[in-house]
């Protein structure tokens, strides 16, 4: 049964809600696991006992896990994500200042794999069994076969110290200068991207292959359609869908920081923070980070869903009732 | 090919001209970048814990003393220091006209402020067992203190150089209470301006410093690049002036490619102020025997590690005190190889086909390199080497609870020589550095007496002495002294390296 579009939005938000409680309840827990004290990694391993007990005191470990998962979930609930244990600094405000970073680079990363991927997979499969299509599978899985890091420090040799075209590192925000931005974030976002077309190549050539064979697509030819309508209007249509899916997976994964490619740009995303509170101890702000992913993956699936509708009328949102 | 020669002979003479111009008048301005290799958790010198907040900290604060290139103790905040003839009391004659970057001025009283809160009870300071001896500081008029000890403490005017000797605005510090690392006042020569973690971290000239001229730099922007080939790719690109931490394996590249004619940056190296090697568990089997220790030792290849491992970009090591350091004495002798000797050992310990051990080590391209070469040397000695790769915090945690029988980490170095030994193998440092978990009433009863006497010939002495012992008990395999280096850029003039590896900016200047 068909819902509308506002009532769907409503029930699945709802229901992330438990979902995030399972899911807060399981970082807590899986952080608190983590070999290591944290107290003791702030104040050096020649820390005195007394020195310790304050510390711990100050930091709120000192007290049952229980406790400290209620205060944590507590202030989540009131907005409040708590304050890094190294610094003081207030978790939310901090990984909010690290979103649009990564955003822009998932974003950057996705045009970069649509533009590379939806050319060559559509051709592959229309082309296929011959130079173009094997071709295209070797560039892929090239794409996929190559190492984030090394990809990115050879861009950064090429571009940055050989060419000097390019900074090799660092980010400049939109508002501030767009094309000092467009400058930081052309290589971390390329080097993401062209690991993703080569996935979504993949998968948008096999799903085209199996368009291509159905009834409605001989239909359209036997109509007399000409090849490029055929392919874009009635095939690629309906073979995009579960590339969506895919495209969704991996824009949530994204979301979640890419470690690698910000580490060696020296990106000040999520990734990093990610890192740097995993190297510190810096509970709370990892807590924060993990939190924030889970939630970006919920909403993205969300928004594949809405898509879905978009693009193919038969697929209708559905209420968890009938 | 004639017309190249001349350009470029023009440009040779232009750029000496200029060069000469700047070192008689210095040169004003200019941003210098520097990149780190990790973000500085906590800009609080009273309570950080990490090597890389040190670096900031250079500019950020200025200490009661500091150390120069050959670390030797000079004046900074305090201007002259005397010792009373028991040792127990230090007088401290304080620099006059100082302010804190927030106008707060810089006296007596201020110093008393910051060694009461680093040794307040409720305040948690990382720094209470480095000034442990202090009883109390007492502000005798507003340009004296006096700092009264329990009992005669060497190290003290080396840990003066370090976090322990910078001093905090009292006004800033009671006012911002646990957030003070989050706006961190100083008297150094540059104050903060901002800081976006994981992004940068900037500094500007204080217009007011104390010292004359100083500094010449506009602006310092610390950037953490945490991945070792992106920080020298980096630094050769041009989007930073001077990078921290140079990976050792690169040395010997780096070494060509800044020799060549027209080089863009330069590569420095002292000597070197770390130690590395290999911990082992002396309170669990199998290393609870002496024997199965010197059996371990007489595999390892010193000279292997050093110049093949690394290339050259460490030296072999056979104490804990390096040779960039005051008690390093060059009539160590570093043993060769020797697999009978590792065998007549085995046997000896009743082990004659050896045995099996497990090695934790950090992961990391290099560390992951030396396990590997210890472990293959031991391999042809009979004995069994599994390395397991922990994180950093894990890896402390295990060994500091003593849950490990062997583990392959370094130490950072200090100026003191005490700091590079005490805590590592005493009773007091069990539980915190003493990864062996060995003690011995002759060591304990020798560094203790070298914590009084402040003469380094005398404490050198017993140092040697420590260390023959060590070296016989082997709770620490010694494999070698990572050089210190810098790789700066070629606009970077004045800058001066000191052993200690931290990054001093007072006096530096950049050709444009």
């Amino acid at each position: 049964m068909a819902v509308p579009v506002t009532l769907f939005l409503a029930r699945r938000l709802l229901q992330m809600i438990p979902v995030l409680f399972f899911v807060s309840v399981i970082i807590f827990v899986l952080i608190n696991l983590v070999p290591g004290d944290a107290a003791r990694l702030f104040l050096g391993e020649e820390a005195p006992p007394d020195a310790l007990a304050v510390l711990r005191h100050e930091m709120g470990l000192d007290r049952p896990l229980y406790v400290q998962y209620l205060r944590w979930a507590g202030g989540l609930v009131r907005g409040d994500f708590g304050h890094s244990f190294k610094d003081n600094r207030k978790v939310l405000p901090t990984l909010l200042q690290k979103v649009p970073v990564t955003a822009e680079l998932a974003a950057g990363a996705l045009l970069i794999a649509w533009t590379i991927a939806i050319p060559a997979g559509v051709l592959a499969a229309w082309r296929r069994r011959t130079v173009v299509d094997y071709s295209a599978s070797a560039v892929a899985l090239t794409g996929l076969s190559i190492p984030n890091f090394w990809l990115g420090i050879m861009l950064i040799y090429l571009f940055a110290v050989n060419l000097r075209w390019l900074p090799a590192s660092g980010y400049v925000s939109p508002a501030q200068d767009l094309g000092r931005n467009l400058r930081t974030i052309v290589m971390p976002a390329f080097v993401l991207g062209v690991v993703l077309a080569a996935v979504v190549m993949r998968q948008l050539r096999s799903s085209m292959l199996e368009v291509l064979g159905a009834d409605y697509v001989r239909t359209a030819s036997a109509k007399g359609l000409g090849a490029r309508v055929v392919l874009i209007r009635h095939a690629l249509r309906n073979a995009v869908i579960p590339v969506i899916t895919v495209m969704g997976i991996q824009l949530g994964t994204l979301l979640g920081g890419a470690v690698i490619t910000e580490s060696i740009f020296a990106l000040p995303g999520l990734g990093r923070l990610a890192v740097e509170s995993i190297y510190g101890r810096d509970y709370q702000m990892l807590e924060g980070v993990v939190l924030f992913s889970a939630f970006s993956i919920l909403l993205i699936n969300l928004l594949v869903d809405v898509v879905y509708s978009l693009i193919d009328p038969r697929i209708k949102l559905a209420g968890a009732r009938p | 090919m004639r017309r190249w020669g001349v350009v470029a002979l023009s440009v040779v003479i232009a750029g000496s001209v200029l060069a000469a111009a700047f070192a008689q008048g210095g040169r004003q301005g200019g941003t210098l970048r520097a990149a780190l290799d990790r973000d500085p958790p906590n800009l609080d010198p009273h309570r950080s814990t990490a090597a890389v907040d040190r670096q900031v900290f250079q500019s950020l604060y200025d200490k009661l003393v500091d150390t120069d290139e050959n670390l030797r103790i000079i004046p900074m905040l305090a201007t002259s220091w005397t010792i009373s003839p028991d040792g127990k009391t230090m007088a401290l004659k304080l620099r006059q006209g100082v302010k804190f970057h927030d106008g707060t001025p810089f006296n007596a009283e201020a110093v008393k402020y910051n060694f009461d809160r680093m040794q307040d009870p409720k305040f948690p300071s990382a720094r209470r067992s480095e000034i442990g001896p202090i009883q109390n500081v007492v502000a005798v008029d507003s340009a004296t203190v006096q700092i009264v000890l329990e009992k005669p403490y060497s190290p003290l005017l080396y840990v003066l150089t370090d976090r322990a000797g910078m001093m905090v605005s009292p006004a800033a510090a009671q006012k911002a209470g646990g957030n003070f690392a989050l706006a961190p006042v100083g008297a150094g020569p540059f104050r903060f301006v901002e800081k976006i973690p994981q992004d940068h971290i900037a500094l500007e000239r204080t217009p007011d410093y104390w010292a004359k001229g100083q500094p010449s730099l506009d602006r310092i922007v610390y950037r953490p690049i945490i991945d070792d080939n992106a920080r020298v790719a980096n630094l050769k690109s041009g989007d930073v002036d001077i990078i921290n931490i140079v990976p050792l394996p690169q040395v010997k590249q780096l070494t060509q490619e800044a020799a060549q004619t027209g080089a863009r940056f330069k590569l420095l190296e002292r000597g070197a102020f770390q130690w590395y090697g290999v911990w082992l568990n002396v309170t669990k089997p199998p290393f609870d025997s002496k024997l199965l220790r010197q059996a371990f030792n007489a595999a390892i290849d010193r000279s292997v590690i050093a110049n093949v491992v690394l290339q050259g970009a460490a030296y072999p090591a056979f104490s804990f005190f390096p040779n960039g350091t005051p008690a390093y004495d060059p009539g160590w002798k570093i043993p060769s190889r020797n697999l009978p000797l590792a065998k007549e050992k085995l046997q000896a310990a009743g082990r004659p086909n050896g045995f099996a051990f497990t090695m934790l080590t950090l992961p990391g391209q290099q560390d992951q390199a030396l396990a590997q070469a210890i472990q293959s040397m031991a391999a042809e000695a009979g004995i069994q080497m599994k390395i397991e790769t922990i994180e950093f915090g894990a890896m402390l945690d295990t060994m500091a609870r003593l849950q490990h029988q062997a583990g392959q980490i370094g130490w950072s170095g200090r100026p003191d020589p005490d700091f590079d030994i005490y805590p590592h193998v005493t009773q007091s440092g069990i539980g915190s550095f003493n990864f062996g978990g060995y003690t011995n009433p002759k060591v304990q009863e020798l560094l203790d007496a070298a914590r009084l006497l402040n003469d380094m010939s005398q404490r050198k002495r017993a140092y040697g002495e420590v260390t023959k012992i060590l070296a016989d008990d082997m709770p620490y395999v010694w494999t070698h002294f990572p050089k210190e280096y810098k790789l700066v850029s070629a606009r970077v003039h004045g800058f001066v390296q000191v052993p200690d590896g931290m990054m001093r900016f007072h006096k530096v200047w950049l050709s444009p």
